[in-house]
């Protein structure tokens, strides 16, 4: 059967696909060579940093590219589906073919559902278009594509409209309806991003469930190698709007051809579950070639290559086959291997020695709104405030970095905001070393303004759009360190040195940088005041790996310097494993575990802190997935929790115990500073876990 | 739902208590006597005194609201005291010619408005839209006098088609005599339509950008059904606010309007009890027309939630 398939077309055969915007703005090269092939029954996923061409890439097998950028767009090589031009094809035929032998899925569920339609209607709308069936058995359909998907209730669940439903059930939604007409081509444009870990782990456990009974090609488009490794078969990596490397995942994953690749492997923080880090983060210095440049006649990547020659910079390379099915656009493929990017440098592990804390906090709790009664003149409907955050204590020690890990909703942001001053806490007392420290920001003295920074995950709306960046920094030189205007010059530029970038920088309005250099300003701010900790609250979320790993890499050297502690709050385990020293996991505002981060890591840990630590996507094929799931979602918070926290979904429940109880706290092994919330007794987690 | 409205009818009604309260001190604030109003300069102090006497205006001023609204409560608005009529009277008649001009209006101006803000929003910057646009822009700037003027110019002095004053004889149905309710109704409509239609262009605008309209095309829907399911509902969510106030206005608000044609409706006649301090007459005009933004303000509410299943069930 294999063979036979072999020698048919192709599904989908994408050549030298080549997408160009003219906008006001100018003339935009967001796609100059992509090529990939898609057989039925494969996934072939599409990989690349933000920018490279793959959501576009995707978009124009479908030809939807005018909402991108408007103005005039063209669009040139070959896409074949099943040996059908879609370029060339009429809108009416194009019309019969999406939805009904090419579905898509989407980034955002929640926003790609009509907020104002029934999602059982919205389904059938699908099925009466395409298939022509009567109301009745469009409705007996979608109950089954509901069933199909692990919709709970699928009989019911059409009633429903998207905002009664998680993320996680939105996009199980977005999936059946996918399915809807059976597809020969199934698109999935980050499917899981933008989900929680938890949440992602079960799609993506539904998507290699999918795999077996469908049989239908799927490109599946993501930035991230972890869910990558987890359902492709075959990889297809971007790099400024060209593939650079296609070939079996294991081939990518293992035994790559391509510098890029190599190096995007090795800027994914290790997954938690490895034993401790010793060596430091890679990353890809420089930037990606941006869209409006044209010359085409270089190796794109040669810039940020470690291996590129003379002539990596006059010649443009063609993809080269380099192996079974394994295809690289490098002229040196056959030199490439991991110690490329030189040898991982060790980490210095000399400063993580816990002097004075330097923040202390106790018992903060948190709640939002008041006892509402919603109805005036006609009785009272009663809703309660959210819990945000319940009894939370914890403490940073100097020159520590403590990580705060939870999913959304779970009360981590909450904590940030309490320690800045941004949102007044209503219980409980934040000690900055053996000063109390105000509520609100407002009433703290400057010196302790200045000893507390923040930095936000969105550099783009932390920066004012108006002003040059060099501003926000002279700012914080001339309020928080007392700097003269001369010195804060003289010092920003300092500062921009130290977050690695040309001093010229400093001049550009924001819009002129890219996200990773914004958030290097941001961070060369935080740094102008000398602060005692610094809170990051999702300060790299936003960034791609290679980006991501540069600023980690700031953040560990300006500790090192300078003996600043850190609040990093992440949702990625893998970025709060490498930089934490300390971690805090979360659950529905209050602590599940604390301790030292390779305690909390490491067996036994609270169930919550183990489902997380199983649903985290390793970038490695071969990885075996842990199978322990976290069904429901996260509780409203709007009721007291009377047992334990978790266990409305906690997968380890012993019990009426767990309802009707609040946990104890057990000293976990290795630290007696290794606090566990559960029921369970330690060793029983130990003997649990092992297994 | 129920509780809903009737939490919402029982404050409309505080509202309304309100607002009498208000204009009765207003109008006590104002300067001016009633009596001198009605009988003129030449009246003689004894005629004026008598008046007064006989209008109950030399009792203080709370015992004057306080029988007023204790007879508007028991369902007698009392009589106009310069046109000594009973005030049903008066104002049924002129609040029928109102109507009649509103739903005249609203009911072309509407669906034109909102036809035309869905092809401009789905073309935007073609030359259509840039016509249909600047159309609305021009009826937004331009005062509605000074388009109900440019109308007579047109219609009346040029080219002889209608009657420059629409000038209702009482007892008169104007429906009867439809010609006259054409430039009043297309001056009101003017400025309605450039409202409602720039703001059904601005959300089909932004609605053609979410992402459900993306999944709906790349469902391989249908254009019409594209427009009518998902982009209709939720392109009108903000524009019902506005048709909902406008309606309020039209009531209302279109003193100006009434006046430039003579129409004898509840605008004009809210003038008029101005001038002449007419009190009971004010107080009653005033509710009505407050009570009209009041309940079409529930009514967009209402189909807000109908139309919105987020604000109908969170």
């Amino acid at each position: 059967m294999n063979e036979k398939r072999k020698n048919e077309t192709p599904l989908l055969e994408v050549d030298h696909l080549a997408v160009t915007f003219y906008t006001p703005h100018g003339t935009f090269n967001v796609v100059r060579d992509v090529s990939f092939t898609i057989q039925r029954g494969e996934v072939l996923a599409l990989v690349g940093e933000t920018g490279c061409g793959k959501s576009i890439s995707a978009f124009a097998i479908v030809r939807y590219l005018l909402p991108f950028h408007p103005g005039e767009s063209r669009v040139d090589g070959t896409i074949f589906f099943e040996g059908k031009d879609l370029i060339a094809m009429p809108d009416s035929e194009l019309q019969k073919l999406r939805g009904n032998r090419i579905a898509m899925v989407y980034q955002n569920p929640g926003t790609s559902l009509n907020p104002t339609m029934r999602v059982g209607l919205q389904m059938e709308e699908v099925l009466k278009q395409h298939l022509r069936v009567e109301s009745k058995q469009a409705h007996q359909r979608t109950v089954e594509l509901f069933d199909s998907v692990g919709l709970a209730e699928p009989d019911r669940i059409g009633q429903r409209y998207p905002h009664q439903l998680s993320g996680g059930m939105q996009q199980r939604v977005m999936i059946a309806m996918a399915l809807a007409c059976d597809p020969d081509l199934l698109i999935m444009d980050e499917p899981t991003t933008g989900l929680d870990v938890t949440t992602e782990a079960t799609i993506l456990d539904l998507m290699v469930d999918l795999k077996q009974r469908v049989n239908a090609g799927i490109l599946f488009v993501s930035h991230n190698l972890g869910t990558v490794a987890r359902v492709a078969d075959r990889v297809a990596v971007m790099y400024a709007g060209q593939t650079v490397e296609q070939g079996p995942a294991s081939a990518i994953f293992k035994r790559s051809k391509h510098p890029y690749t190599t190096g995007l492997l090795q800027c994914v923080p290790q997954p938690p579950s490895e034993d401790e880090t010793n060596t430091r983060l890679r990353s890809i210095p420089g930037d990606t070639y941006a869209p409006e440049e044209v010359n085409l006649q270089a190796c794109l990547f040669a810039p940020r290559c470690p291996m590129a020659q003379e002539m990596c910079h006059t010649e443009a390379p063609e993809i080269l086959s380099v192996g079974d099915s394994h295809q690289s656009r490098c002229f040196f493929w056959n030199n490439v291997h991991k110690g490329i990017w030189g040898e991982l440098e060790p980490r210095d592990e000399g400063i993580r020695e816990t002097a004075e804390p330097v923040l202390n906090a106790n018992k903060l709790q948190r709640f939002f709104g008041q006892w509402q009664r919603k109805y005036i003149l006609f009785g009272p409907r009663v809703r309660p405030p959210v819990r945000a955050v319940t009894d939370i204590g914890f403490e940073v020690g100097g020159g520590r970095t403590l990580g705060i890990v939870g999913e959304s909703g779970c009360g981590k942001t909450t904590v940030a905001r309490l320690v800045a001053g941004l949102i007044p806490r209503q219980r409980g007392d934040i000690l900055l070393r053996t000063e109390e420290l105000a509520p609100m920001i407002e009433e703290r003295t400057d010196q302790q303004r200045a000893a507390l920074r923040m930095v936000f995950q969105n550099p783009t709306t932390s920066l004012n759009p108006k002003l040059p960046a060099r501003h926000t920094i002279v700012r914080s030189l001339q309020k928080l360190a007392r700097l003269s205007r001369k010195d804060s010059h003289e010092r920003a530029e300092e500062l921009a040195r130290a977050v690695r970038l040309e001093p010229a920088y400093l001049d550009r309005r924001p819009e002129a940088l890219s996200g990773g250099e914004q958030q290097r300003i941001v961070l060369a701010a935080a740094f102008a005041g000398e602060s005692d900790l610094i809170i990051a609250d999702e300060a790299v979320a936003s960034l791609d790996v290679s980006v991501q790993a540069q600023v980690i890499k700031l953040l560990e050297d300006h500790q090192r310097e300078s003996g600043t502690s850190y609040i990093f709050i992440s949702h990625d385990l893998g970025v709060v494993r490498y930089i934490s020293d300390d971690i805090l996991v979360l659950y529905a505002g209050h602590i599940a575990e604390s301790g030292p981060a390779e305690c909390v890591l490491n067996i036994p840990s609270h169930p919550y802190t183990e489902a997380l630590l199983s649903a985290v996507p390793i970038p490695d094929p071969d990885a075996t997935p842990t199978r322990i799931r976290l069904g429901g979602a996260v509780p409203t918070l709007r009721e007291r929790f009377q047992g334990c926290f978790f266990a409305g979904r906690c997968p380890r429940k012993i019990g009426p115990i767990c309802d009707n109880t609040p946990p104890p706290v057990h000293i976990g092994p290795g630290s007696p500073d290794h606090a566990i919330h559960c029921h369970i007794p330690v060793e029983e987690l130990i003997k649990l876990q092992s297994d | 739902m129920a509780r809903f409205i009737a939490r919402r009818l029982g404050l409309i009604c505080i509202t309304l208590l309100v607002v009498s309260v208000v204009i009765f001190v207003i109008t006590e604030l104002l300067p001016g006597d009633v009596a001198a109003m009605i009988l003129g300069k030449e009246a003689t102090e004894e005629s004026l005194e008598r008046l007064r006497e006989e209008l109950g205006l030399n009792r203080p001023a709370h015992e004057r609201y306080l029988s007023w609204i204790g007879d508007v409560l028991r369902g007698d608005l009392g009589d106009s005291y310069a046109l000594k009529m009973p005030i049903t009277d008066i104002v049924g008649r002129r609040l029928r010619h109102s109507v009649i001009l509103a739903a005249f209006a609203f009911l072309v101006g509407v669906p034109a408005a909102v036809a035309a803000g869905i092809w401009a929003g789905m073309h935007p910057n073609t030359k259509l839209d840039r016509l249909i646009s600047m159309t609305a822009l021009v009826g937004i700037s331009v005062p509605e006098f000074v388009t109900g003027l440019l109308l007579i110019l047109l219609f009346t002095s040029t080219l002889h088609l209608l009657p420059s004053s629409s000038i209702i004889l009482p007892g008169v149905n104007p429906l009867t005599s439809p010609q006259i309710l054409i430039m009043p109704a297309l001056t009101v409509t003017s400025v309605l339509f450039a409202y409602i239609m720039r703001m059904t262009r601005a959300n089909v605008i932004e609605v053609m950008q979410a992402d459900y309209i993306r999944t709906a095309i790349l469902k391989g829907l249908p254009m019409k059904r594209i427009i009518l399911r998902h982009l209709f509902p939720n392109a009108m969510l903000p524009t019902i606010t506005v048709i909902a106030s406008s309606f309020g206005w039209m009531l209302g608000g279109i003193i100006i309007v009434e006046n430039v044609f003579a129409y004898p409706g509840i605008g004009q006649l809210l003038l008029r009890s101005i001038e002449t301090h007419d009190i009971p007459l004010l107080e009653v005009v005033t509710l009505i027309i407050a009570g009209t933004y009041a309940i079409s303000n529930l009514l967009a509410d209402l189909s807000y939630a109908a139309l919105d299943p987020r604000v109908r069930l969170a």
